[in-house]
């Protein structure tokens, strides 16, 4: 029997929850390197973004039971995970530890004329980076570093319900821009 | 219900995105089952979002793919008991020996479970308690008007770091919210800089602590148009220029 190359999403989805494992290679070939892309805009050293992107996809495995397609597509599911993860992840103690002895270049001086924020992220953080500066921060606090409306609120010195609009009118940006 | 309206104001990304409360998330579920053109557009923006992340995949290390399907494969064997063929004979041993496994199986995830609920409320009470600081030292902001922010972003050596100013123009007092930047070795620390025609101005070396989002107070200045942090030596007897390495930097 040849074995089949492409999978509806339907089907995918039905054979991850029979426990194919054939079926599960085929979604880390297809969807490792796009959750990767998630992992790495939030964490930044790469041996931990493999860890996570490890425990990503036995979540996903353990987890297929509870995927529900009128919520939302298997992808959007899978990216979630990927995103708490990866939060969950930075702001875990150990993570922060790690971050304690690594070698720093002593390339950057402070150069003489100031000049914008140099920002060179992929994927959605590029896409970030055309927002106006007030939006961008808004939507990095939440989407990727993962505070609540509240307290960027506190913190920014916004108020709660300005945050929403605010955040809802970037999000709303960001959509024509990936379109 | 207008649903074109309802549909631009937002909620749509901020669903798929997972940045609804769970209320919102709710009702949100509800109009997608009655209203097609809803769902229909959440489906388009799952759709580019999904393009959009392909498209800026990054590979994986090779050897990430074997350790992945190792694992869940192993942890598949524990699945399938009952495919075991099990002799009527030893239908007794076999249920015994499960009933022990079970048995030490649930007292351990018992004392696990009590020991993380332990750990959980002592990590939520310092949650609490850092919040609650925060709130405080946060009012003294919220008071003021005329205080003007600088979101200053990570340079090369830290990417991802990110820190705020706020400098109150009136009082000229100026603080700083670590949003993100990683502890620094033992002999170094960070310094704020302020810049005025391009000329740095020190404005305080910073004390990093364990807290996620700390406000700190420093230094006042009398004009700024943007601000940094650098990490520096500790001790240096001359601090009033920046020696060490670039982490963020923002306009105001």
């Amino acid at each position: 029997m040849k074995p089949k190359t492409t999978y509806s999403e339907q089907e995918l989805v039905y054979l991850l929850q029979q426990r194919n494992e054939k079926a599960f290679a085929y979604l880390y070939d297809n969807y490792s390197g796009a959750l990767y892309g998630i992992v790495n805009a939030i964490v930044t050293d790469k041996e931990v973004a493999n860890d996570v992107l490890q425990n990503v996809f036995v979540n996903i495995w353990r987890k297929i039971e509870s995927y529900d397609a009128t919520k939302g597509r298997l992808f959007t599911w899978m990216l979630n995970i990927a995103r708490n993860a990866s939060i969950d992840e930075v702001r875990s103690k150990g993570y922060k530890d790690s971050q304690k002895n690594q070698p720093i270049a002593d390339s950057g001086e402070i150069p003489g004329a100031v000049t914008g924020p140099v920002i060179d992220d992929v994927g959605l953080k590029k896409v970030l980076t055309k927002l106006k500066g007030e939006l961008r921060v808004l939507v990095d606090m939440s989407y990727f570093q993962g505070f609540t409306h509240e307290e960027i609120s506190q913190a920014l010195n916004i108020p709660l319900g300005t945050v929403k609009t605010r955040i809802r009118s970037a999000l709303t940006q960001l959509r024509t821009m990936i379109q | 219900m207008n649903t074109q309206e309802y549909i631009s104001s937002g909620i749509v990304e901020s669903y798929v995105l997972g940045l609804t409360s769970d209320e919102e998330r709710r009702e949100f579920e509800q109009i997608c089952a009655q209203y097609p053109e809803v769902l229909a557009a959440r489906t388009a923006f799952e759709l580019s979002l999904e393009k959009q992340a392909m498209e800026n995949a990054i590979a994986p290390p090779s050897a990430t793919r074997s350790n992945i399907l190792d694992l869940i494969s192993n942890s598949d064997k524990i699945i399938p008991l009952q495919q075991a063929p099990v002799k009527k004979i030893n239908w007794f041993k076999y249920a015994a020996a499960a009933c022990l496994l079970l048995l030490a199986g649930s007292i351990y995830w018992n004392l696990t479970l009590s020991n993380k609920n332990k750990e959980l409320q002592g990590n939520y009470d310092n949650t609490v308690a850092e919040l609650s600081e925060l709130k405080k030292e946060a009012q003294v902001l919220q008071q003021n008007p005329n205080v003007k922010m600088a979101a200053m972003s990570g340079q090369e050596a830290s990417p991802k770091s990110f820190a705020t100013v706020y400098w109150d123009t009136t009082s000229q007092d100026v603080y700083l919210l670590v949003n993100n930047l990683p502890k620094p070795a033992s002999d170094k620390q960070y310094q704020l800089w302020a810049f005025l025609d391009g000329q740095p101005i020190d404005m305080g070396l910073i004390e990093i602590t364990e807290k996620p989002l700390q406000l700190y107070r420093l230094k006042k200045a009398q004009a700024a148009q943007a601000f940094a942090i650098t990490l520096e030596k500790k001790g240096r007897p001359d601090v009033s220029k920046p020696e060490g390495t670039l982490y963020v930097m923002g306009k105001l």
